[in-house]
């Protein structure tokens, strides 16, 4: 059933800034990527809302590092790109890129 | 990294997800430490993940900037915006509501500021929540000299918890009550505390004007001839003379040198306050002839420490245990438990026990009353919720979920809550100050000025807020849960409702309500009933002697340092000065004065009969008798001649001479109470109340004033001139003979006040409670009964189409409401019953099932309750058969 749900949106955001992490993928870095690129604010709770719901489903997993003294002693959480998550992305993207082609936009830009 | 992190969100989050999102807390603590994240900001990021029902939902799956979390918040804020509205389109159903809370929050906070301003509050010293009251149990002891409490500590024992403790900054020692006259131009008795010399420093209060003491001057006994003066003592007895250090002032004809004055706001660490502090090494000085001082066995010091820092109440109980075991060991047998707290101004075990008891009560009283508004609000919201029937029904047709609207029906329900809340602080913040002044300025006379701090503050805020949302969940849950719940099929189809005649599943739960609160009504006011005829009792009870034209004169002769030869000398010139002032007519002695709260007691054995008699007793001289009315029944009066001896004679009251020889004649017989000799009956006195208003029926004897009694000794005066200047007159031949000698003269008669003011304050309190319950009660009678008239329109139409006449709809109607006003009604008189003997001590004889409180007071409440029904009811017999047909 998972494999045939589709993506929203700012799910396939968090995981592309999860993927381009790699090992530093924890909540600043991920956020900071998103609002870096997207250029747009988001806060801590939905981020990790989505973070948990892509978790349940399989398609990220986490772990805890060490205890770090600069966050109070607190450690960081992980994120990592699953293979099912990777498969849900590459899906995304096929769909999209299908139904992108041939498609011009700026026509209807300047037309407005 | 300098940065301050909220200590609130860490605490919400733990509350919110316990540990299992510190990670979350990593991160919003590394970023705001960054410096670049602003505090709005981390407390935006901290709502996105706190505010419930957000973290697992999984309704929308895809909302960037973190829109999701405000499904919730949105549908808070419409739930409040809705609540909102309906309250202002319904004023009159709001107004009624939030007063009803209101004034049930009021009382209750009011009350408990009083508790809290007597027992709770922390001692108004510079970090307060540092400083502990010690105190001790002793068991296992054979004497101790107890000089105030039990509880107390002696010199010895003060100085090895001092000297052996690890967790105290500093400890101190002081003895709660001294008094002393102050000599001088016009003397004057002073309340005042012997302390150690660290007092001062320990709490942190340093004088305003000079120093405090030094160690040196509590080395030793009498090293210290030194006193700080109270601020406002300063004022008052020195006109503020800022060169008052290093004078001499006269306490109990010793001369003490001023070192200081302490800051205006402080008064001490006692409810009444200090108007001196001397070092306890003056003890022995200023009291003459006792000396607690030195003595090992004497309990009269109460200790207070000061907490290093970080050091927890646990490890004071666990370290001075160690010296309290220690002191054990030097007696055999004896066994020492500490009481540690930190200190209040009411510290002593005893004392606590007392208001915390009294103040049970009050709470539980006025938690009555606000259950009376909660059950009274409960029923407006029943009978509105009836009526929103079928918006309800429709909304939960349409898939709303029960939940949902039972938190928007208590989001209505909060905000009420809210209102009545902050609206009741008000009133009782503004209002109970105000009594507490009245109350306190009413108290009788001789009553030490106490204070009372009323003012609100964290403690008092925090138990209105808890209250209020207590109070909310308490009458918005039940109606909420009971309309979130109807029949979708019936309801929609509105079949029915109007012509069967009754009210539906909500038709119970209110008048359970109803009967509740009638109930919880009439014990109130069944209560307040009595009290008020015992009141009654009191003011026009005949003691059994006569109290008018008399003045009470007393002296403290101890404290100037006469033994008891030289008060004979003084007592006897006093008494002829007096005799001889115009107007007077006799003057007697007596060691107990008539109905004072001071009473002696002994026990005597009886020569052929078994076991010790015990007898309350007093020392008088042969005029008491006649000057108070009380005629000896038998045998005679004391002489002249057995006072001046102290004759080993006695005279007894009837009932005394009744219960001892019952059936034989007393006169000449024997009291032994070896190695005095035995005391022989020489009169029989008439029962009078001398000893407690409303009850003779005691033993209680007489003696002859005699040489040793002296030195205790007060002087009755009766002159049926004006008071006034009776007691002019009584001064000034005291004053003549000895200067420094302070007599307090007052009328016989303020002694009915203390037997008054306890069951004058209670009877208004309750009667006051009674009245707002009353109130409350018979709006919830008349809404309920105006609610079920509204709902059956239809069928009262119908009735009366078919022949059924006006006054037969009345009594269907009244005896309809009626029903659980009488069960709540039969309720409360049985409660009341059971439970009115707590309050016979206030009652003066009178019963506790008084049959005129338990007939009245119901009939008062039923014809209310009967009133509050009529009205609604009588609209219901003026309605038009055919409107009421066509209704809906």
């Amino acid at each position: 059933m998972a494999s045939r749900e589709h993506l929203g949106e700012f799910e396939q955001i968090v995981l592309l800034a999860v993927l381009r992490l790699g090992e530093n993928a924890y909540g600043v870095p991920v956020r900071h990527e998103i609002e870096k690129r997207t250029k747009r604010s988001l806060t801590v709770g939905a981020l990790y809302r989505t973070l948990d719901r892509l978790e349940a489903k399989g398609y990220v997993a986490s772990w805890f590092g060490d205890p770090v003294a600069e966050r109070g002693g607190r450690s960081k959480r992980y994120f990592r790109l699953e293979p099912l998550g990777a498969r849900a992305l590459r899906q995304s993207q096929k769909a999209l890129a299908a139904m992108w082609e041939g498609v011009e936009l700026s026509k209807v830009i300047r037309g407005s | 990294m300098a940065r301050k992190f909220p200590a609130l969100i860490v605490l919400l989050f733990r509350l919110r997800f316990l540990r299992s999102a510190e990670y979350v807390l990593g991160d919003l603590l590394e970023e705001y430490n960054a410096g670049t994240r602003s505090r709005r900001w981390l407390w935006r990021q901290a709502f996105s993940l706190l505010l419930p029902g957000t973290r697992d939902s999984n309704a929308a799956y895809d909302q960037p900037k973190g829109a999701m979390n405000m499904t919730y918040v949105s549908s808070f804020w419409s739930d409040l915006c809705y609540a909102a509205r309906t309250l202002r389109k319904n004023p009159g159903f709001t107004a009624v509501a939030v007063l009803a809370i209101a004034l049930g929050i009021g009382v209750n906070t009011g009350i408990f500021t009083v508790l809290n301003g007597v027992a709770l509050r922390p001692l108004p010293v510079h970090n307060a929540t540092e400083v502990v009251s010690v105190y001790q149990t002793m068991k296992g002891l054979k004497s101790r000299n107890i000089h105030g409490s039990r509880n107390f500590f002696s010199t010895s024992e003060y100085v090895a918890y001092r000297d052996g403790n690890h967790v105290f900054s500093g400890l101190l020692a002081y003895t709660p009550f001294l008094q002393v006259t102050l000599g001088g131009d016009r003397p004057q008795q002073l309340l005042g505390q012997l302390t150690s010399c660290n007092y001062f420093d320990v709490l942190n209060a340093p004088p305003a004007l000079g120093r405090a003491f030094t160690a040196s001057e509590c080395a030793s006994e009498g090293a210290g001839p030194v006193v700080v003066l109270n601020h406002d003592l300063w004022r008052n007895a020195f006109g503020s003379d800022p060169e008052i250090a290093g004078k001499k002032i006269v306490m109990n004809r010793r001369l003490l040198t001023v070192v200081g004055v302490a800051a205006q706001s402080f008064q001490g660490t006692e409810p009444v306050p200090a108007a001196f502090w001397a070092p306890i090494s003056m003890q022995p000085v200023l009291e003459h002839d006792f000396n607690w001082l030195a003595k090992d066995d004497s309990s009269w010091l109460v200790l207070l420490g000061r907490t290093k820092a970080g050091v927890s109440v646990e490890r004071v109980r666990a370290d001075l245990g160690v010296i309290a075991g220690r002191i054990d060991q030097l007696t055999p047998g004896r066994k020492t438990s500490l009481q540690i707290a930190t200190a209040s101004f009411l510290g002593m075990p005893e004392a606590r026990q007392l208001v915390f008891g009294v103040g049970a009560v009050l709470m539980a009283a006025v938690g009555m009353v606000l259950l009376i508004a909660c059950a009274n609000v409960a029923n407006l919201l029943l009978a509105r919720a009836a009526g929103r029937h079928k918006e309800i029904a429709i909304r939960l047709s349409v898939g709303a979920s029960r939940a949902r609207l039972v938190r928007q029906l208590l989001t209505e329900s909060m905000l009420i809550a809210l209102l009545g809340g902050a609206l009741g602080s008000l009133i009782s913040v503004w209002s109970f100050q105000g009594i507490v002044k009245f109350i306190l300025s009413h108290l009788p006379h001789g009553t030490p000025p106490v204070i009372v701090n009323v003012g609100p503050d964290l403690g008092v805020l925090g138990y209105a807020m808890i209250l209020t949302i207590v109070t909310g969940i308490v009458f918005g849950l039940a109606p909420a849960l009971q309309a979130s719940r109807p029949d979708l099929n019936s309801v929609l189809k509105d079949a029915g409702s109007g012509l069967v005649g009754r009210s539906g599943t909500g038709g119970f739960l209110r008048n359970a309500l109803v009967g509740a609160q009638i109930c919880v009504c009439m014990m109130l006011l069944i209560g307040a009933g009595l009290l008020l005829r015992g009141l009654y009792l009191a003011q026009t009870i005949d003691p059994g002697f006569s109290l008018k034209n008399v003045a009470t004169v007393s002296f403290d002769l101890r404290g100037l340092g006469y033994d008891a030869h030289h008060a004979a000398v003084f007592n006897r010139q006093v008494m002829e000065r007096m005799a001889a002032l115009p107007g007077v007519d006799s003057v007697a002695q007596t060691a107990v004065t008539p109905l004072s709260d001071s009473h002696d007691g002994t026990t005597f054995s009886l020569p052929g009969q078994p076991g010790q008699r015990q007898v309350e007793i007093n020392s008088v001289t042969p005029e008491y008798f006649s000057m108070l009315g009380i005629p000896i029944v038998r045998g005679r009066n004391f002489t002249e001649a057995e006072t001046t001896a102290g004759a080993a004679v006695t005279i007894v009251t009837e009932t005394t001479a009744r219960r001892f020889w019952p059936g034989e004649d007393p006169i000449g017989k024997l009291l032994a109470q070896p190695p005095s000799p035995a005391k022989q009956v020489v009169g029989v006195a008439r029962d009078t109340q001398v000893s407690h208003l409303s009850r003779s029926n005691e033993t209680y004897l007489y003696l002859p004033a005699g040489p040793k009694e002296q030195l205790h000794l007060k002087l009755l005066v009766h002159s049926p001139d004006v008071f006034a200047s009776t007691a002019k007159g009584i001064q000034a031949a005291v004053h003549a003979l000895d200067p420094d000698v302070l007599a307090d003269v007052a009328r016989l008669e303020d002694n009915l006040e203390f037997w008054r003011t306890p069951p004058r304050i209670v009877a208004t309190l309750a009667g006051a409670l009674g009245a707002l319950g009353l109130l409350l009660a018979s709006i919830g009678v008349y809404g309920v009964v105006s609610y079920a008239v509204s709902g059956r329109i239809r069928e009262i139409g119908l009735r009366m189409t078919l022949g059924a006449d006006a006054r037969e709809v009345m009594k269907l109607i009244l005896r309809q409401a009626m029903r659980p006003v009488l069960i709540g009604a039969a309720t409360g008189i049985a409660g009341c019953a059971a439970v009115s003997r707590v309050l016979s001590s206030m009652l003066f004889g009178l019963s506790a099932h008084d049959p005129l409180a338990f007939i009245a007071i119901p009939l008062l409440l039923l014809s209310i309750a009967m009133l509050a029904s009529y009205i609604p009811a009588r609209r219901a017999t003026k309605v038009d058969p055919m409107v009421a047909l066509r209704y809906e």
